[in-house]
This record gives C-alpha cells, structure tokens and sequence, in this order.
C-alpha cells in the first residue's frame, strides 16, 4: 500500500491551455467549441479532432450534466491518501463532451451513474481545480 | 488495409524465446534482450551475422532514452537493414511481427528477431507528457486501474456483468501461471474464484486479481520467409495468416460508448481475412491487462454476443484442456507482465504451443491460435490500440 503522503500534482499551463486555466482561476469552466463541426471538445488540443484546424473559440459553459461512469478509488493517487477511500467520475456535461475529475460530497454507495452534476472548484497551486458535486 | 498480405503463408515464425519472470530483478532491458537473443540463436543455429532485420519494443525502463533501437543493435552485434521500434504498447509484439512480414515481402530484409524486454519492476523511466498532467493526473484517478474501474462501472450500468466469471478466468488463467516455468514465482500457487471475489479493491468494482503486476523480462521471436524456413529445416514453423490493428477508434467522437473498443473492427476483420469464423479459432490469447478486457474481447470479436461474456466464460471451459484453451501460460494476470514487453508474453505462449512444445499445459492437437493486444490508456474512452494476430501451424 501507499503509505507516504505524496502532492497533488500542480497543473502547469501549455500555451493552447491558457485560457482553460484563466477561467479556472475565476472558477469558470471553460471548453473549446469548433465552429465548423458545432461541437465541443475536451480536453483542450492545438486543433479541431473534426476538422483539424486550428478555427477555435473558448465559450464558458454551464458545468451541468450527468454523471457516466464513476470509479471508487481505494489506492489514492498522488495526493489523495487523506481521501480513501474517494470517487472518481466521468461526467457527461450538456455540451457534449465528457470530464473525468474527483466526485465531491459523493459518498461511495451514493454514486449512480445517471444523477445530475454540477461543477465545483478546489484550490490547486495558484489555480483551481475543477471537481464535480450532484446538481440538486 | 490490404486483406491477403499473410494469407498465402509465405511468412514464417521460426523460433520464441522467453526469460523467466522476475520481480526487482535489478537488471536492464539490455540484460533480458541479449538473454532472448541468445537463445533464440540456440534454437535456430543462427548467429547475429545472419539477423538483416530487428523489430523492437520501447522499454519503459529505457524510456529516457531516444535511440534505444540503435543501442540494441550495438548490444547484439547485429547489423539490420530494417530497423524499428514500435511504441503502440501491448500491441507492439503482434504488431510487429506484421511489420516484419511487410518489411520482408517488400524486400528490405529476410531474416527478423523481433525482442521484447523491460524492467520496470526494477526501474520505470516513463514520463507521460501531453494532456496527462493537466487532465488526468491532478483529478486523483489512479493510472490504468481508474481508468478500468470506470469501463468496469458504465460496462454494469450496460450488461450484466457476473464476478464470478471473471472469477473463474483468474483461477483458469492462475493455473496455466502454476504450469508455467518462466511464470513469476510466487504467483505459481493456485487462487479460487473466492479468493478473487474477496481481493481487496483497488479502483472498484475492480479488485486487485483483476489486475497485472509489473515484473522484469524479455521474450521474442525470428521471423523469415517460408522458403528460407523450409531450408532451415524448421519442423514446426507457425504461419501469421491474418493481422488487423487499429488506433484511436472512435477517436473523434466526444460522447462515444465507451464498452464499444477497436475489436469490434478488427476482429471480425482479421477472421474475415483469415476465412474463418471465432468458431474456428482453436486457442485465444487475448491481451490481459485487466480481466475485463478480456471479457469484452470476447464479445467483440465474436465468441459470443454483446452482453453474454459473462455466460460465455460460465458455460466454457477456458483451461488447457477445454473447449477454447484461454491464456494457458497464465496470461500477463497470472505469469506477470514484464512492461511493454507484455504484448509478446501471450504471443510467445501461443507459438510455443503451435510448436508443441508447452509442456504439462500442451492443448492437444492444436493447429490455430489467435493473439491480440491492447495499447495505451486513452482519456476516459477504453484503450488506444486494438491488434488481432491469427496464427496457424
């Protein structure tokens, strides 16, 4: 078992992800949007997945959807040893693309797949990290 | 794809070898790889002079290191005409042996040693850039295991997964393991559905006997042509007859099903251009680096339908002596997974068993077996590489 107590790793920006993570700082979620297929992608990349340019814009989105898939993580990664045991969920957020993060205020015998989430924020270095809650 | 580039038998798996499995061994890949070279040149009477091509895979253990190939090359002693290392994870090995067909019939070598060899019980130099440490390493799931206890969860919400019959695979696939010379050590002591059952979480609902184990190790293989073969005077030569692989399926799409994976393709693809139905396929050795997927291979592919791979593996037996022999080794599960070298772990099986030469767990009168592999854990999808070798002797 994992008996040290490590960090939680510290997202360091890349240069297409700097809006992402602006918005987080001001705890809004963020996507990018191609105009030219009418579609959201996650996580954020250079260019389009659909088209392959690199037409692109930031829009800030609800944070709202339903939760897909979750996981109960009983072997924490770094930084989550005080959290065992903790969920992880893939969320399935109204624009249409999906998020995996740390479920918050999730009991593990209370995750179903199919309840509604909403976005919440964790402070992470000088950023925030975003994490899910259910959406009642 | 080309659909008959095997299907005339004119290439030809010689030789395997395979180290035992070793956990901290304190060795390098270079040490596993030289070991597997030597002995597949014990079974062949070949020497390095007459290797005009090396397909690799990159170790985890030399990660850091940008010209590993070109270092193996120095280490052997082997001066190829045709070089490559291949980087799509458990479908490196299978992969490679249709790289090597290709680069064969294209003319640009004759006579391939294909090796695989990590040590990353002993030292993991692996660093994932990309998306990983904004994306995935902060949220707190961990590795390969979150990713599959999610599949695991949404695959429940979909079918109807039963424990018990992934219970019963551990217990088959660990009794291959206790058959199994080169199988880890301490894994060669029978475990029982229960004891899979009561394994303690890991990323529920998968448990730790779901799961492989990092240990250190190498395997390979010479392929060449069926007529140099034939003067070699080879015995038992085993025929790559159908290959399909694929990468990033579904790799637009945001919202996919995740329990749909690359198999669903290539599959079905690799027994068409085989002329074979999964009815046919004598002996599977699908790539295990969970149990899970070796259930939704199943139904991919087609040995059953969507859904019913729990029934399948229930009603099915997947021993060595049963009616479709599953990872008799032991599996990566079970024997251990020596890094990226695990893709060539169930390969190497299912050529040694074409050739006879499995021992107390020989599947009695086998002439066909099917080998896939799995490669890289994608964002919140299944895997990135999907591969199906089919192999005849």
């Amino acid at each position: 078992m994992n008996e040290k107590k490590t960090q939680r790793p510290v997202p360091r920006p890349s240069f297409y992800t700097k809006p992402f993570w602006d918005g987080a700082r001001d705890k809004k979620l963020m996507l990018q949007y191609d105009p030219d297929s009418k579609s959201f992608q996650f996580w954020p990349r250079p260019t389009s997945v659909k088209t392959g340019k690199a037409n692109l814009e930031w829009r800030e989105t609800s944070g709202q959807g339903v939760l897909y898939s979750y996981t109960v993580c009983h072997v924490p990664g770094a930084g989550f040893e005080e959290r065992v045991p903790y969920v992880v969920g893939c969320v399935e957020l109204k624009e249409g693309v999906r998020i995996v993060a740390n479920l918050i205020g999730v009991a593990p015998q209370d995750a179903k797949i199919g309840m509604p989430m909403r976005v919440t924020w964790e402070p992470v270095g000088d950023t925030n990290y975003y994490a899910f809650e259910p959406d009642r | 794809m080309k659909d008959n580039f095997l299907n005339n038998k004119d290439i030809a798996i010689v030789a395997y070898a395979e180290t035992p499995l070793e956990r901290r061994s304190g060795k390098s890949a270079f040490d596993f790889a030289c070991a597997v070279a030597s002995e597949l040149y014990a079974r062949t009477g070949l020497a390095p002079k007459d290797i005009d091509g090396l397909g690799l895979i990159g170790p985890l253990s030399e990660a850091g290191n940008p010209f590993w190939s070109n270092f193996a090359t120095d280490y052997f002693g082997i001066t190829p005409r045709w070089l490559q290392t291949t980087d799509i994870g458990g479908c490196s090995a299978t992969g490679n042996v249709a790289r090597a067909a290709a680069a064969i019939q294209a003319g640009m070598c004759e006579t391939v040693m294909l090796v695989g060899a990590d040590t990353p019980s002993t030292i993991n130099r692996a660093h994932y850039g990309g998306y990983r440490g904004e994306f995935w390493e902060p949220t707190g799931l961990p590795g390969p295991p979150g990713m599959f206890g999610l599949l695991m969860n949404r695959y429940i919400a979909q079918y109807d997964l039963k424990f018990e019959a992934l219970g019963k695979l551990a217990a088959t696939q660990r009794a291959g393991a206790v058959l199994n010379p080169n199988a880890y050590e301490k894994n060669r002591t029978p475990i029982t559905v229960e004891d899979y059952l009561k394994s303690r979480p890991v990323a529920s609902p998968l448990r730790l006997l779901d799961s492989v184990m990092y240990c250190d190790g190498g395997n390979g293989l010479i392929v060449t042509t069926a007529e140099r073969a034939r003067k070699m005077g080879v015995k038992r030569p085993v025929f790559p007859v159908a290959y399909s692989e694929i990468t990033n399926f579904n790799g637009r799409e945001m919202t996919p099903d995740i329990t749909e994976t690359g198999f669903s393709v290539v599959g079905p693809e690799a027994l068409k251009n085989a002329g074979m139905s999964a009815a046919d396929i004598k002996m599977f050795h699908p790539y295990d680096d969970f149990l899970i997927a070796e259930l939704l291979q199943l139904e991919q592919i087609g040995f059953c339908g969507r859904g019913a791979g729990s029934q399948f593996l229930l009603d099915t037996d997947v021993s060595f002596k049963g009616k479709l022999p599953i990872n008799t080794g032991g599996g990566q599960i079970s024997a251990g997974q020596p890094g990226l070298a695990g893709g060539g772990l169930n390969l190497t099986e299912a050529v040694r068993q074409l050739m006879g030469e499995a021992g107390e767990r020989q599947v009695a009168g086998v002439n066909n077996a099917m080998v896939t592999g799995i490669g890289v854990i994608p964002y919140a999808r299944n895997w990135g590489s999907s591969s199906v070798l089919i192999l005849e002797a």
